[in-house]
Protein backbone atom coordinates (compact mmCIF):
# COMPACT_ATOMS: atom_id res chain seq x y z
CA UNK A 1 0.00 0.00 0.00
CA UNK A 2 1.33 3.40 -0.97
CA UNK A 3 -1.04 5.15 1.46
CA UNK A 4 -2.34 4.35 4.94
CA UNK A 5 -5.84 2.99 5.23
CA UNK A 6 -6.57 5.96 7.52
CA UNK A 7 -6.18 8.27 4.53
CA UNK A 8 -8.57 6.13 2.52
CA UNK A 9 -11.06 6.28 5.40
CA UNK A 10 -10.76 10.07 5.47
CA UNK A 11 -11.32 10.20 1.71
CA UNK A 12 -14.37 7.96 2.14
CA UNK A 13 -15.73 10.54 4.57
CA UNK A 14 -15.42 13.20 1.83
CA UNK A 15 -12.04 14.69 2.77
CA UNK A 16 -10.75 16.19 -0.52
CA UNK A 17 -7.08 16.56 0.57
CA UNK A 18 -7.06 12.87 1.57
CA UNK A 19 -8.39 11.91 -1.86
CA UNK A 20 -5.72 14.11 -3.47
CA UNK A 21 -3.10 12.25 -1.44
CA UNK A 22 -4.36 8.90 -2.78
CA UNK A 23 -4.32 10.18 -6.37
CA UNK A 24 -0.81 11.58 -5.99
CA UNK A 25 0.44 8.30 -4.51
CA UNK A 26 -1.00 6.06 -7.25
CA UNK A 27 -1.08 8.42 -10.23
CA UNK A 28 2.30 7.65 -11.78
CA UNK A 29 1.92 3.89 -11.50
CA UNK A 30 -1.64 3.96 -12.81
CA UNK A 31 -0.73 6.17 -15.77
CA UNK A 32 2.16 3.82 -16.59
CA UNK A 33 -0.14 0.80 -16.58
CA UNK A 34 -2.65 2.63 -18.77
CA UNK A 35 0.09 3.74 -21.19
CA UNK A 36 1.13 0.12 -21.71
CA UNK A 37 -2.44 -1.15 -21.90
CA UNK A 38 -3.68 1.28 -24.54
CA UNK A 39 -0.45 2.23 -26.38
CA UNK A 40 -1.70 5.73 -27.09
CA UNK A 41 0.29 8.28 -25.08
CA UNK A 42 -1.98 11.19 -25.96
CA UNK A 43 -5.00 9.55 -24.28
CA UNK A 44 -3.29 8.22 -21.16
CA UNK A 45 -4.21 11.18 -18.92
CA UNK A 46 -7.82 11.12 -20.05
CA UNK A 47 -8.18 7.43 -19.18
CA UNK A 48 -6.26 8.02 -15.94
CA UNK A 49 -8.70 10.71 -14.89
CA UNK A 50 -11.57 8.37 -15.66
CA UNK A 51 -9.99 5.78 -13.34
CA UNK A 52 -9.70 8.23 -10.44
CA UNK A 53 -13.16 9.61 -11.16
CA UNK A 54 -14.58 6.10 -10.80
CA UNK A 55 -12.49 5.65 -7.68
CA UNK A 56 -13.93 8.82 -6.15
CA UNK A 57 -17.53 7.74 -6.71
CA UNK A 58 -17.05 4.16 -5.56
CA UNK A 59 -14.68 4.70 -2.65
CA UNK A 60 -17.46 4.35 -0.08
CA UNK A 61 -17.91 0.69 -1.11
CA UNK A 62 -14.38 -0.19 0.03
CA UNK A 63 -14.35 -2.09 3.32
CA UNK A 64 -10.81 -3.42 3.87
CA UNK A 65 -7.34 -2.07 3.13
CA UNK A 66 -5.99 -5.20 1.43
CA UNK A 67 -8.49 -5.06 -1.42
CA UNK A 68 -7.70 -1.44 -2.32
CA UNK A 69 -4.88 -2.09 -4.78
CA UNK A 70 -6.54 -4.98 -6.68
CA UNK A 71 -9.64 -2.83 -6.78
CA UNK A 72 -7.74 0.15 -8.25
CA UNK A 73 -6.25 -2.24 -10.82
CA UNK A 74 -9.77 -3.44 -11.66
CA UNK A 75 -10.90 0.15 -12.20
CA UNK A 76 -7.84 0.69 -14.42
CA UNK A 77 -8.54 -2.46 -16.40
CA UNK A 78 -12.19 -1.52 -16.87
CA UNK A 79 -11.39 2.03 -18.00
CA UNK A 80 -8.71 0.76 -20.42
CA UNK A 81 -11.12 -1.88 -21.74
CA UNK A 82 -13.83 0.75 -22.33
CA UNK A 83 -11.29 2.94 -24.09
CA UNK A 84 -10.00 0.11 -26.32
CA UNK A 85 -13.51 -0.90 -27.27
CA UNK A 86 -14.37 2.67 -28.21
CA UNK A 87 -11.19 3.24 -30.15
CA UNK A 88 -10.54 -0.02 -31.94
CA UNK A 89 -7.09 0.37 -33.33
CA UNK A 90 -6.73 0.33 -37.08
CA UNK A 91 -3.63 -1.41 -38.29
CA UNK A 92 -2.89 1.23 -40.85
CA UNK A 93 -2.48 4.61 -39.17
CA UNK A 94 -3.66 7.40 -41.36
CA UNK A 95 -2.12 10.82 -41.01
CA UNK A 96 -5.56 12.33 -40.42
CA UNK A 97 -5.86 10.21 -37.26
CA UNK A 98 -2.55 11.23 -35.78
CA UNK A 99 -2.28 13.71 -32.97
CA UNK A 100 -0.22 16.83 -33.39
CA UNK A 101 2.54 15.26 -31.32
CA UNK A 102 2.59 12.13 -33.50
CA UNK A 103 2.63 14.20 -36.70
CA UNK A 104 5.61 16.14 -35.35
CA UNK A 105 7.30 12.87 -34.43
CA UNK A 106 6.60 11.39 -37.86
CA UNK A 107 8.04 14.49 -39.50
CA UNK A 108 11.07 14.34 -37.27
CA UNK A 109 11.61 10.67 -38.10
CA UNK A 110 11.29 11.40 -41.78
CA UNK A 111 13.74 14.27 -41.48
CA UNK A 112 16.18 12.18 -39.45
CA UNK A 113 16.04 14.66 -36.59
CA UNK A 114 14.80 12.25 -33.96
CA UNK A 115 17.35 10.40 -31.90
CA UNK A 116 17.90 6.69 -32.23
CA UNK A 117 16.47 5.80 -28.82
CA UNK A 118 13.13 7.49 -29.46
CA UNK A 119 12.85 5.79 -32.83
CA UNK A 120 13.61 2.40 -31.28
CA UNK A 121 10.97 2.91 -28.56
CA UNK A 122 8.44 3.86 -31.15
CA UNK A 123 9.29 0.79 -33.21
CA UNK A 124 8.89 -1.53 -30.20
CA UNK A 125 5.64 0.10 -29.15
CA UNK A 126 4.15 -0.23 -32.64
CA UNK A 127 5.32 -3.84 -32.97
CA UNK A 128 3.76 -4.90 -29.65
CA UNK A 129 0.61 -2.92 -30.40
CA UNK A 130 0.23 -4.65 -33.78
CA UNK A 131 0.78 -8.10 -32.26
CA UNK A 132 -1.66 -7.53 -29.43
CA UNK A 133 -4.32 -6.56 -31.93
CA UNK A 134 -4.40 -10.28 -32.81
CA UNK A 135 -6.36 -10.92 -29.62
CA UNK A 136 -9.52 -9.42 -28.14
CA UNK A 137 -9.36 -6.27 -25.99
CA UNK A 138 -9.98 -8.32 -22.84
CA UNK A 139 -7.19 -10.80 -23.65
CA UNK A 140 -4.87 -7.98 -24.66
CA UNK A 141 -5.31 -6.42 -21.22
CA UNK A 142 -4.89 -9.73 -19.40
CA UNK A 143 -1.74 -10.57 -21.36
CA UNK A 144 -0.28 -7.10 -20.84
CA UNK A 145 -0.89 -7.27 -17.08
CA UNK A 146 0.86 -10.65 -16.90
CA UNK A 147 3.68 -10.31 -19.42
CA UNK A 148 4.43 -6.59 -19.37
CA UNK A 149 3.30 -5.41 -15.94
CA UNK A 150 4.63 -8.60 -14.39
CA UNK A 151 1.63 -9.31 -12.18
CA UNK A 152 1.47 -12.79 -10.67
CA UNK A 153 -1.43 -15.19 -11.19
CA UNK A 154 -2.42 -14.64 -7.55
CA UNK A 155 -2.63 -10.88 -8.13
CA UNK A 156 -4.59 -11.40 -11.34
CA UNK A 157 -6.93 -13.74 -9.49
CA UNK A 158 -7.72 -10.93 -7.03
CA UNK A 159 -8.21 -8.38 -9.79
CA UNK A 160 -10.41 -10.52 -12.02
CA UNK A 161 -12.07 -12.57 -9.24
CA UNK A 162 -11.58 -15.61 -11.43
CA UNK A 163 -9.98 -18.94 -10.49
CA UNK A 164 -6.27 -19.29 -11.27
CA UNK A 165 -6.80 -22.25 -13.62
CA UNK A 166 -9.29 -20.32 -15.75
CA UNK A 167 -6.79 -17.47 -15.98
CA UNK A 168 -4.00 -19.87 -16.97
CA UNK A 169 -6.08 -21.31 -19.80
CA UNK A 170 -7.05 -17.87 -21.05
CA UNK A 171 -3.49 -16.59 -20.84
CA UNK A 172 -2.15 -19.64 -22.65
CA UNK A 173 -4.61 -19.23 -25.52
CA UNK A 174 -3.97 -15.50 -25.79
CA UNK A 175 -0.21 -16.04 -25.78
CA UNK A 176 -0.50 -18.70 -28.49
CA UNK A 177 -2.44 -16.30 -30.69
CA UNK A 178 0.09 -13.54 -30.11
CA UNK A 179 2.95 -15.98 -30.79
CA UNK A 180 1.30 -16.89 -34.07
CA UNK A 181 1.03 -13.21 -34.99
CA UNK A 182 4.65 -12.80 -33.92
CA UNK A 183 5.69 -15.70 -36.18
CA UNK A 184 3.81 -14.19 -39.09
CA UNK A 185 5.48 -10.86 -38.41
CA UNK A 186 8.79 -12.64 -39.07
CA UNK A 187 8.67 -11.31 -42.61
CA UNK A 188 8.29 -7.78 -41.35
CA UNK A 189 11.40 -6.15 -39.95
CA UNK A 190 9.60 -4.12 -37.26
CA UNK A 191 8.46 -6.76 -34.73
CA UNK A 192 11.21 -9.35 -34.93
CA UNK A 193 13.86 -6.76 -35.55
CA UNK A 194 12.81 -4.95 -32.41
CA UNK A 195 12.81 -8.20 -30.44
CA UNK A 196 16.19 -9.37 -31.75
CA UNK A 197 17.73 -6.02 -30.95
CA UNK A 198 16.63 -6.54 -27.34
CA UNK A 199 18.02 -10.07 -26.88
CA UNK B 1 13.29 -27.99 -35.85
CA UNK B 2 9.81 -26.66 -35.29
CA UNK B 3 9.91 -26.88 -31.47
CA UNK B 4 13.18 -25.06 -31.29
CA UNK B 5 11.77 -22.35 -33.51
CA UNK B 6 8.72 -22.03 -31.31
CA UNK B 7 10.95 -21.87 -28.23
CA UNK B 8 13.07 -19.21 -29.87
CA UNK B 9 10.00 -17.26 -30.80
CA UNK B 10 8.69 -17.52 -27.28
CA UNK B 11 11.98 -16.17 -25.89
CA UNK B 12 11.95 -13.39 -28.47
CA UNK B 13 8.40 -12.53 -27.56
CA UNK B 14 9.35 -12.33 -23.86
CA UNK B 15 12.25 -10.05 -24.78
CA UNK B 16 9.92 -7.87 -26.82
CA UNK B 17 7.49 -7.58 -23.91
CA UNK B 18 10.37 -6.57 -21.62
CA UNK B 19 11.52 -4.02 -24.17
CA UNK B 20 7.96 -2.71 -24.43
CA UNK B 21 7.91 -2.27 -20.64
CA UNK B 22 11.16 -0.30 -20.81
CA UNK B 23 10.07 1.69 -23.86
CA UNK B 24 6.96 2.93 -22.07
CA UNK B 25 8.04 3.92 -18.54
CA UNK B 26 5.53 5.35 -16.06
CA UNK B 27 4.83 8.86 -17.40
CA UNK B 28 4.64 12.00 -15.30
CA UNK B 29 1.22 13.62 -15.22
CA UNK B 30 0.80 17.11 -16.62
CA UNK B 31 0.21 20.09 -14.31
CA UNK B 32 -3.39 20.11 -15.46
CA UNK B 33 -4.10 16.59 -14.23
CA UNK B 34 -5.51 17.38 -10.77
CA UNK B 35 -7.55 20.51 -11.73
CA UNK B 36 -9.06 18.62 -14.66
CA UNK B 37 -9.83 15.62 -12.44
CA UNK B 38 -11.64 17.82 -9.90
CA UNK B 39 -13.52 19.59 -12.69
CA UNK B 40 -14.77 16.21 -13.91
CA UNK B 41 -15.67 15.13 -10.38
CA UNK B 42 -17.68 18.32 -9.79
CA UNK B 43 -19.36 18.01 -13.18
CA UNK B 44 -20.39 14.42 -12.37
CA UNK B 45 -21.58 15.46 -8.91
CA UNK B 46 -23.76 18.18 -10.46
CA UNK B 47 -25.30 15.79 -12.96
CA UNK B 48 -25.90 13.20 -10.20
CA UNK B 49 -27.48 15.93 -8.05
CA UNK B 50 -29.82 17.05 -10.85
CA UNK B 51 -30.71 13.49 -11.73
CA UNK B 52 -31.49 12.87 -8.06
CA UNK B 53 -33.73 15.93 -7.97
CA UNK B 54 -35.52 14.81 -11.13
CA UNK B 55 -35.96 11.32 -9.73
CA UNK B 56 -37.39 12.70 -6.45
CA UNK B 57 -39.75 15.02 -8.34
CA UNK B 58 -40.88 12.11 -10.49
CA UNK B 59 -41.53 9.89 -7.45
CA UNK B 60 -43.49 12.69 -5.74
CA UNK B 61 -45.60 13.27 -8.86
CA UNK B 62 -46.29 9.52 -9.17
CA UNK B 63 -47.33 9.34 -5.50
CA UNK B 64 -49.67 12.34 -5.84
CA UNK B 65 -51.21 10.85 -8.99
CA UNK B 66 -51.73 7.50 -7.27
CA UNK B 67 -53.42 9.15 -4.28
CA UNK B 68 -55.63 11.19 -6.62
CA UNK B 69 -56.70 8.09 -8.53
CA UNK B 70 -57.38 6.19 -5.31
CA UNK B 71 -59.52 9.06 -4.01
CA UNK B 72 -61.41 9.27 -7.30
CA UNK B 73 -62.22 5.56 -7.19
CA UNK B 74 -63.19 5.66 -3.52
CA UNK B 75 -65.63 8.60 -3.70
CA UNK B 76 -69.12 7.46 -4.95
CA UNK B 77 -70.27 8.86 -8.29
CA UNK B 78 -74.11 8.44 -8.54
CA UNK B 79 -75.97 5.09 -8.74
CA UNK B 80 -73.76 3.58 -11.33
CA UNK B 81 -70.88 3.61 -8.96
CA UNK B 82 -69.65 0.29 -7.74
CA UNK B 83 -69.60 1.85 -4.30
CA UNK B 84 -73.34 2.63 -4.43
CA UNK B 85 -74.97 2.45 -0.99
CA UNK B 86 -77.98 0.36 -2.06
CA UNK B 87 -78.09 -3.17 -0.82
CA UNK B 88 -77.30 -6.17 -2.94
CA UNK B 89 -80.94 -7.32 -2.96
CA UNK B 90 -82.16 -3.88 -4.07
CA UNK B 91 -79.61 -3.79 -6.83
CA UNK B 92 -80.61 -7.30 -7.94
CA UNK B 93 -84.29 -6.40 -7.92
CA UNK B 94 -83.63 -3.26 -9.94
CA UNK B 95 -81.60 -5.20 -12.41
CA UNK B 96 -84.21 -7.93 -12.93
CA UNK B 97 -87.44 -5.93 -12.83
CA UNK B 98 -88.56 -7.44 -16.16
CA UNK B 99 -88.16 -11.00 -14.81
CA UNK B 100 -90.96 -10.56 -12.23
CA UNK B 101 -93.98 -12.55 -13.48
CA UNK B 102 -97.28 -10.65 -13.99
CA UNK B 103 -99.63 -12.37 -11.57
CA UNK B 104 -103.24 -12.58 -12.75
CA UNK B 105 -105.74 -10.66 -10.69
CA UNK B 106 -107.56 -13.87 -9.79
CA UNK B 107 -106.87 -13.96 -6.07
CA UNK B 108 -109.82 -11.74 -5.27
CA UNK B 109 -112.19 -13.77 -7.43
CA UNK B 110 -111.72 -16.88 -5.34
CA UNK B 111 -112.77 -15.17 -2.18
Amino acid sequence: MLVDFEIIKRAQAGDAPAFNEIVLAYRKRTLGTIARLISRPEDVEDVGQEVFLRLYFSLDQLRTAEVFEPWLYRLTVNAAYDYLRKHRRRMESRMSDLSEQQVMLADAVAGGRVDHDLRRRRQISEAVDAMLSAVSEADRILLTLKEVEGLSLKELEKIYRVKENALKVRLFRARQRVLKAFGEAGHEPSAKGAAKAEI
Amino acid sequence: MKWTNRGDESAELDALFRAYRDALPDPDASANFMPELWRRIEERQRSVFFMGRWARALVTAAAVLSLGMAAYLYIPHGRSSVFSMESYVEALAAGHAQDTPDLPDSAGDEL
